[in-house]
């Protein structure tokens, strides 16, 4: 050592070591509390480095050393002012010290901007992680805002009607006869409207088409007729011209009038404000325009005009068809007006016995109405499906976020020891959970806008207001709360658990490179088996709708789907007048089209199952007193000859024929259920039965055709009655459907050929082929399914990864264990058990916590599954069984991986 | 001239344009401080001298002006060295030194030339 710590005696000294210590020298000089103690070191070291340089350099050009030394030496002591240079120099600009630990006196925002630009600079260094850590999160947020978006505009937004909330819609009500919601009848109509307090106004309306018809052609066009006092009780006044007058509204009046829809407007007069006053020939008819309905107006699907209807009260009680709504006062409920109505209804039903007797009145809010319980189920059940998901990623980003935690145990230490508080460090993490959190919110809105796109294409079309789904700022306030309560999910437990550790353990620990705290790991086991949890119960649910779809595809729909088309035929009343004419109209087109190359069956129908058709009637039976109640409601259908073997429905007895005419005995044909329920193992051929809506005479029952699901595969069949439409014509508009042996759509063209031929002002419409209308009636369920078992499925991916995660760690911080245990003899077999064994036991732990809360939380999915029950014991098992699968994979890289360890290696790495 | 380079000029004389020659050595590349010392004694065949108890004080207080940045870089076969470099306002500042020196040297050659 040089001369140190006495100065006068350095020569003798200096000759016994080649180099002086330098740093010693300056350290000597350099009075630690002069200088800030923060760049002492760094001055010490620099200064250091030289004069060992300008030592070197001279002895290189020949000095010896001692001389070097000495040279070097004087060079230092000529600058005395050193200390003093230093110190002014360091003065220059106030010191501050780069801040790792606590400010003594934080500014807020610095600090935070601070915080901020950390965070920033932390995840930039580590891409993987961050990229990772992003788009598990984005998908969550992501598909927790699409399905809020959907909710949003379905459930939570209000209806698009000034007050929507005191909007009503009324029905007529027959518990008795198992009819809870029926259309109401014009007189009964007329006399709630005249008597009803409790509501401001009270409107009816029922659904119109007609056959426009103009220079252009013929077609159909959508329409309603309603009374006058429609567009007010909706609180909607049309944009242009006027509404219906009340004397325009009554039977007799000059009722040809129409308010056509903006859209309509557009379409057909190109937004021509000259419209109004001119006229629109439907049905035959002229119309003339008086008013334009705002653009906003939306009232079911693609309406297209309206025209007075004109409640009759001289038409029959019995005769229900008309949508009723209303408008509450402010101060009446939804149960007072319910009081009231049934009030009346009571009374008219001791006035007219006859047609009012059993019925009573239901009331319920548009929403009710509208939103139907099984779409707001389902709505929901997705919700809480999504939120599940996001869980799991906010498990698996915690999982991440504790990894990386105990490969910064380091830097985080010695930020403690250098006097940063514990919530400061905390801060810190957040902070760098915030601002993932922040990116991947931004990420996951850009992935909601797709996905909610998608949703709206292809979404069901009985979920109601899909077309209004649009973003807002309750979509944008959702996605932001979700994103920072997942910050603070994914990010509190982990910075909590990283700041616990004392700094001089971890240091020493992060010295040695041995594991952390058995704390985190006991923490990253948890998580894992929650998110195994997590993805088991969605998985059971995402299962139960899939075997619920399953199921449903495999009922009979009792008539042959696959080859048959439909098309609808509206004949104008003004040409054809009577039944006779229509008649004739379908007997020419049935002819011509039977002798289509190809085509095997045809025939007429006034409704056909799955398209939305439903006409009822009451049967009775003649040889019983009606006192027994014997009765029943069933769908009637009007259909031609030959429609029971076109659609491929078995017939035992006779078809329709030639012989059934006007003026012979009246016949029907029953479905089996109707038939079944009148005569238990009997056979009812031969027998008659009372036909309400075809007058009092008794038909004769000729045949027994096969049952039909005409409302979907999920509903029981209902009972069905069958008149010949040669001997009641006059149904409007009459649906062709036909079978072929070849592509049946490519008749479509020969068909209206037909048609045109025949008479050129018949318009046809709604030419679809019954396997999409089947497809279409599966749509709800088959989205519910789609989006479950994504969801599911993304929630077992991130599972899985969770696991590997663990597992992977769990291998590499128990290498050198690993490396004794091979070391000492033991068997790499059973290596690769021990950890396979530990990864499925957090698996199999999961699994059954899944299991449980599945029991649960299934009931709420209850009325979304067809023939399955909510604990269906194949789903239960099944799923885990899966589960245990996809995590011995999950399990096998990490486990291969501690197989291979070699033991001197891992020992030597020590 | 304006008031900021007449201080600037004025400074320049008290210090013999010290700040002048570490910025312009730093301008081509980044340098450590003892390469720094020899370049100056090399360039002025030992006319001009930097000792280690002025320059390091004027490497520092030019750091903490922000005009150059100081880096501990670690190359592998080398020592560890405190490099120096220019920052985008130190770039500036040389450049105003430069033409205020050039200037205050044009001056002196006039007032000294020798009259006749």
């Amino acid at each position: 050592m040089c001369r140190v710590p006495v100065r006068p005696k350095v020569l003798d000294v200096r000759k016994a070591t080649p180099m002086c210590d330098w740093k010693a020298e300056l350290k000597r000089q350099l009075e630690e509390r002069r200088i800030d103690p923060t760049r002492h070191f760094t001055v010490i070291e620099e200064l250091a480095l030289h004069l060992e340089d300008r030592y070197r350099s001279l002895v290189a050009r020949g000095m010896s050393s001692s001389e070097a030394e000495q040279s070097v030496l004087q060079e230092l002591e000529e600058g005395e002012a050193l200390e003093r240079e230093l110190r002014r120099a360091e003065r220059a600009a106030p010191v501050s010290v780069p801040i790792l630990g606590d400010h003594p006196r934080p500014r807020a925002m610095g600090s935070w901007g601070q915080d901020i630009r950390y965070a920033a600079r932390a995840l930039r260094k580590s891409p993987g992680f961050t990229a990772v850590a992003i788009i598990t999160l984005a998908l969550g947020v992501g598909a927790n805002t699409a399905i809020f978006t959907i909710v949003n505009a379905v459930m939570l937004r209000p209806f698009a009607f000034a007050d929507s909330d005191r909007l009503v819609r009324i029905w007529e009500s027959n518990p008795e006869r198992g009819w809870p919601t029926f259309s109401a009848s014009h007189p009964n109509f007329l006399d709630w409207r005249a008597q009803a307090k409790s509501v401001e106004g009270l409107a009816a309306t029922t659904g119109a088409s007609f056959a426009l018809t103009s220079n252009q052609g013929a077609e159909i066009v959508r329409g309603a007729s309603v009374s006058a006092d429609f567009l007010p009780v909706l609180g909607v006044s049309p944009a242009l011209g006027r509404n219906f007058r009340e004397e325009e509204d009554r039977p007799g009046g000059n009722t040809r009038l129409t308010i056509v829809s903006d859209r309509f407007w557009h379409r057909q007069f190109g937004g021509d404000p000259l419209i109004l006053g001119r006229t629109l020939k439907l049905n035959g008819t002229d119309y003339a325009v008086v008013g334009i309905l705002p653009a906003s107006f939306s009232w079911g699907t693609n309406l297209d005009l309206l025209v007075p209807l004109a409640p009759d009260p001289a038409r029959s009680r019995g005769d229900h068809r008309l949508t009723v709504i209303g408008r509450l006062k402010p101060d009446a409920t939804v149960d007072q007006a319910q009081t009231e109505l049934a009030t009346i209804a009571a009374a008219l039903g001791q006035q007219f016995p006859d047609s009012n007797r059993g019925w009573t009145v239901r009331l319920a809010t548009f929403y009710d109405w509208i939103v139907p319980t099984e779409i707001r189920d389902s709505l929901l059940v997705l919700m809480g499906a999504v939120a599940l998901v996001l869980l799991i990623a906010c498990g698996n980003v915690a999982n991440l976020l504790l990894a990386r935690g105990a490969t910064r145990q380091k830097e985080l230490s010695i930020r403690t020891a250098l006097g940063a508080a514990r919530w400061r460090i905390v801060r810190q993490l957040l902070t760098e959970s915030l601002l993932l959190a922040m990116v991947s919110g931004a990420a996951g809105f850009a992935v909601a806008a797709g996905v909610t796109r998608l949703l709206v294409a292809y979404g069901p079309e009985s979920v109601p207001r899909l077309d209004e789904v649009s973003f807002d700022l309750n979509v944008l306030g959702f996605a932001s709360i979700i994103s920072l309560a997942a910050a603070l999910l994914f990010g509190l437990v982990p910075a909590i658990q990283i700041s616990r550790q004392r700094p001089a353990d971890a240091l020493r620990d992060a010295a040695r490179g041995s594991s952390p705290g058995e704390g985190r790991h006991r923490l990253r086991s948890v998580l894992t088996v929650a998110e195994v949890a997590l993805s088991v119960a969605l998985l059971i649910g995402a299962g139960l709708l899939l075997r619920s779809f399953a199921r449903l595809q495999q009922v009979d729909p009792g008539f042959n789907v696959a080859p048959l088309m439909m098309m609808r035929v509206n004949l104008p009343r003004s040409t054809y007048t009577t039944g006779a004419a229509m008649a004739a109209f379908y007997d020419r087109l049935l002819s011509d089209v039977r002798s289509f190359p190809g085509v095997a069956g045809v025939a007429t129908s006034s409704g056909v199952p799955l398209a939305g058709d439903s006409t009822a009637t009451e049967i009775r039976l003649t040889d019983r007193p009606a006192s027994t109640g014997e009765s029943l409601s069933a769908d009637w259908r009007l259909v031609s000859p030959g429609y029971f073997a076109a659609i491929g429905v078995r017939l035992r007895g006779r078809d329709f024929d030639a012989r059934d005419r006007a003026d012979t005995p009246p016949v029907t044909i029953l479905s089996e259920s109707t038939a079944n329920r009148f005569w238990p193992g009997e056979d009812p051929i031969g027998k008659t039965v009372v036909l309400r809506s075809f007058g009092e005479t008794p038909h004769t029952i000729i045949g027994v055709a096969g049952d039909v699901r005409s409302y979907g595969l999920d509903s029981d069949p209902t009972p069905i009655v069958y008149g010949s439409s040669m001997v009641y014509g006059g149904w409007n508009p009459m649906s062709l459907v036909w079978r072929s042996a070849v592509a049946p759509a490519s008749h479509v063209l020969a068909l209206h050929d037909v048609v045109r031929r025949i008479d050129p002002s018949v318009p046809l419409y709604d030419i679809r082929s019954l396997s999409d209308l089947l497809t279409d009636s599966f749509g709800p369920r088959r989205f519910n399914m789609y989006l479950l078992g994504c969801f599911a499925g993304v929630a077992l991916l991130l599972a899985a990864i969770g696991l590997f995660g663990v597992m992977a760690y769990l291998v590499s911080q128990r290498t050198r264990e690993i490396g004794v245990r091979l070391a000492l003899g033991a068997d790499r077999r059973d290596i690769f058990r021990l950890i396979i064994g530990r990864g499925l036991a957090l698996a199999v732990v999961g699994a059954l916590i899944g299991v449980s809360s599945a029991f649960w939380l299934t009931r709420v999915m209850q009325s979304l599954l067809f023939s399955v029950s909510a604990t269906d014991p194949g789903t239960f098992v099944t799923v885990p069984a899966l589960l245990v699968i996809v995590a011995m994979i999950a399990c096998y890289i990490p486990a291969r991986r501690a197989m291979k360890v070699d033991p001197v290696t891992a020992l030597r790495a020590e | 001239m304006t008031a900021i380079t007449n201080r600037i000029l004025d400074r320049e004389l008290k210090k013999g344009s010290a700040e002048l020659i570490i910025l312009a050595l730093l301008e081509a590349r980044a340098r450590h401080g003892y390469e720094i010392s020899q370049i100056i004694e090399q360039r002025s065949n030992g006319t001009v001298r930097f000792k280690v108890a002025s320059l390091y004080p004027l490497l520092y207080r030019l750091e903490r002006r922000g005009w150059i940045v100081g880096q501990w870089v670690e190359k592998e076969g080398q020592r560890r060295r405190r490099y120096y470099r220019l920052t985008r306002a130190g770039r500036k500042v040389l450049a105003e030194q430069r033409q205020g020196w050039l200037r205050f040297v044009a001056a002196i050659g006039r007032i000294t030339a020798t009259e006749g």
